[in-house]
């Protein structure tokens, strides 16, 4: 096993009855590395990268995090190995004020989730812990609201809250900026970036996104999917200068270039 | 944030509850124990016939938040909750009337045999059914609770159908001869109750029923398995509801299939939608309001021109429009709207951060 490879998977493929979503993609992402996976709408990005997450079982082949098998893990289990993820469309608790949906992601990894009687708000650590990660988004002003009554920008920082409160060694992000506003992605990615930089190469990221201003600016590397396969891995500028990613993918999605908020 | 004490609401609602049957009392110039004749007490007179109706409102809230701990907290419906109920009763009434264990062991043994067969069968149930999702859980449910039904109501060694007749209760907890302190028993393990189910939901245990009833995927994606969590809150709830089900076969002295019927799901259902889904009151608050209507509204006779209506023929008819009309004007149930509009209020009346004004309150 290679210490400096967090994730890796061999010949995973997902079928859909007669339809191969993911066919034999192996691939390896680094530790400490922004890797980018894109490709045309229906390429098959979001189904890999729910065999990673573990919300689908794949057909053949294997997930291998940190050297250990969890092809078979279920969801919950890799998020409790370090696995965290962001979901494309808002995922919250709805109902449960904002302080809450972070600080019960700050708790999920404790032990303390089967202590029957003690009261949650007496737990000052994931409390204090919650608020670290609102002022970090900025949403600390709105701790004690319901999460339901935000703007979408607020739901969207939120959803990252909930995700880095729990500290995750890997983070999914499903189209981060998906539904964002231009003006927003800056302060995304800068926040992105504050995020590695803090975590000094302890942190590894793997995204699906869309829109390409924000892959080519803060990817390391990218994989670029077509038809369930994978068409070409590199550095940005690499896969830029790759003929057949232009024209396969890049034509196209330069094509319609700026769109970047739609899913 | 320090836990929140105690709102004295509470505290003077125990107390009033305390004096209950004494005040009754005063006002009726009855007496809390009832009549004497001879040597035994005869259960006549105001104050203990309305401890009949609290000790019936205790037990239907006792019945009503276990099933408000799994329905209204944790998000899984589950229209089972009837198994629990009948199961206690049962349990307790075959150890005193069809074994040869003394009275108090039998008492003992069926009040912890009770519980145990409810955790027990919770956890037989919840991990054979919650892999289904939402419907297909509760009707799997409610086939497992009409299944005993349906076989208690054919047992000939418990008399089919009829049931049987508890006889072998000691004098201080028969309720037809010691009714006062019968009522102070149920009085306490519904305080209990209360109590207990409160802290529970107000733990981090409690937090994550929450997060799994608002959104299960996202709890699975932080790493909370919401099968476990679901288990914890099915296996307590349908412990209380063996413990309402264990002092309602004391309360009639009668064991029988009805405990185990539709009914003991459906109503404590109603109670928890009408008093307010996931809140603490709501179901005490929906038990009393529905009880109080029954004992109220059972033995009228209402006549409209030439029509003769007994109110007790009526009576599901009556409790469906009840329903129709509180799930329309309280579409969040009594309190949960009450909490609704106070929220609103709040937030409209203070700086619009409202960082100061917690909006969830605690009711």
């Amino acid at each position: 096993m290679n210490a400096s490879i967090i994730l890796e998977t061999h010949h995973l493929s997902k079928q859909f009855g007669g339809l191969v979503a993911v066919n034999d993609i192996s691939l390896h992402f680094e530790r400490g590395a922004l890797h980018s996976i894109i490709g045309p709408n229906g390429a098959g990005k979001t189904t890999f990268f729910n065999l990673l997450t573990g919300k689908y079982r794949p057909t053949s082949g294997t997930v291998i995090y940190k050297g250990e098998d969890i092809t078979r893990q279920p969801v919950f289990q890799r998020a409790r190995r370090g696995i965290g993820r962001s979901f494309q469309i808002t995922n919250i608790f709805p109902n449960l004020t904002v302080l809450e949906n972070v600080r019960l992601s700050a708790q999920a990894l404790s032990s303390i989730n089967f202590r029957f009687f003690r009261t949650a708000l007496s737990y000052d650590q994931y409390i204090r812990r919650a608020y670290e990660i609102l002022e970090l988004v900025g949403l600390n002003d709105s701790a004690l609201l319901p999460a339901n009554a935000l703007p979408h920008g607020g739901k969207r920082k939120l959803e990252l809250a909930i995700l880095l409160a729990a500290d995750p060694e890997l983070l999914l992000l499903d189209e981060p900026t998906a539904g964002m506003a231009s003006e927003q992605v800056p302060e995304l990615i800068q926040t992105i970036n504050a995020l590695r930089q803090a975590s000094q190469g302890a942190k590894t990221i793997i995204m699906v996104e869309h829109n390409m201003n924000v892959v080519m600016n803060i990817s390391d590397r990218i994989t670029v999917m077509h038809l369930g396969s994978v068409l070409a891995e590199g550095t940005p500028a690499e896969i830029a200068a790759n003929k057949t990613v232009q024209s396969v993918y890049l034509g196209e999605l330069y094509g319609d270039y700026g769109r970047g908020q739609s899913a | 944030m320090k836990e929140r004490a105690i709102p004295w609401v509470f505290l003077l609602i125990l107390v009033s509850l305390i004096a209950f049957p004494f005040i009754v009392a005063l006002l009726t110039g009855s007496s809390p124990l009832g009549v004497a004749r001879g040597d035994r007490m005869i259960m006549r007179g105001e104050s203990v016939r309305w401890q009949a109706v609290l000790i019936e409102i205790f037990l239907l809230g006792i019945l009503a938040m276990s099933y408000n701990l799994i329905f209204g907290f944790t998000g899984v419906i589950s229209f089972g909750h009837a198994l629990f109920f009948g199961m206690g009763g049962y349990t307790i009434g075959l150890l005193l009337e069809f074994t040869d264990l003394d009275t108090t062991s039998a008492l003992i043994f069926g009040l912890i045999g009770g519980l145990a067969l409810a955790a027990l069968l919770g956890l037989i149930i919840g991990l054979v059914s919650l892999r289904l999702q939402g419907v297909y859980f509760a009707i799997f449910t409610l086939a497992v609770a009409e299944m005993f039904f349906i076989f208690f109501g054919r047992l000939q060694l418990t008399r089919a159908e009829d049931g049987f007749a508890i006889t072998d209760l000691p004098v201080w907890l028969d309720p037809t001869q010691s009714r006062l302190t019968f009522y102070y028993i149920v009085l306490a393990v519904f305080v209990l109750t209360f109590v207990f189910i409160r802290r529970l939901v107000n733990s981090p245990t409690g937090a994550v029923f929450k997060a799994i009833r608002e959104n299960e995927d996202r709890a699975s994606a932080i790493g909370y398995n919401p099968l476990t969590y679901k288990l914890i809150a099915i296996t307590i709830g349908g412990v209380f509801a063996a413990l309402a089900g264990i002092l309602q076969v004391i309360l009639n002295k009668k064991v029988g299939p009805e405990l185990l019927s539709v009914t003991y799901t459906v109503d404590p259902l109603l109670m928890t939608i009408i008093g307010g889904i996931g809140t603490f009151t709501g179901p005490v608050i929906g038990a009393s309001g529905l009880h109080l209507l029954d004992t109220a509204l059972r033995e009228q006779i209402v006549t409209i021109g030439s029509t003769t209506i007994r109110v007790a023929d009526s009576w599901s008819l009556l409790l469906g429009l009840i329903f129709i009309a509180v799930v329309l004007i309280f579409p969040q149930g009594i309190v949960g709207t009450w909490m609704r509009w106070r929220a609103r209020r709040v937030r409209l009346s203070s700086p619009p951060k409202g960082a100061e004004n917690p909006v969830q309150a605690d009711h």
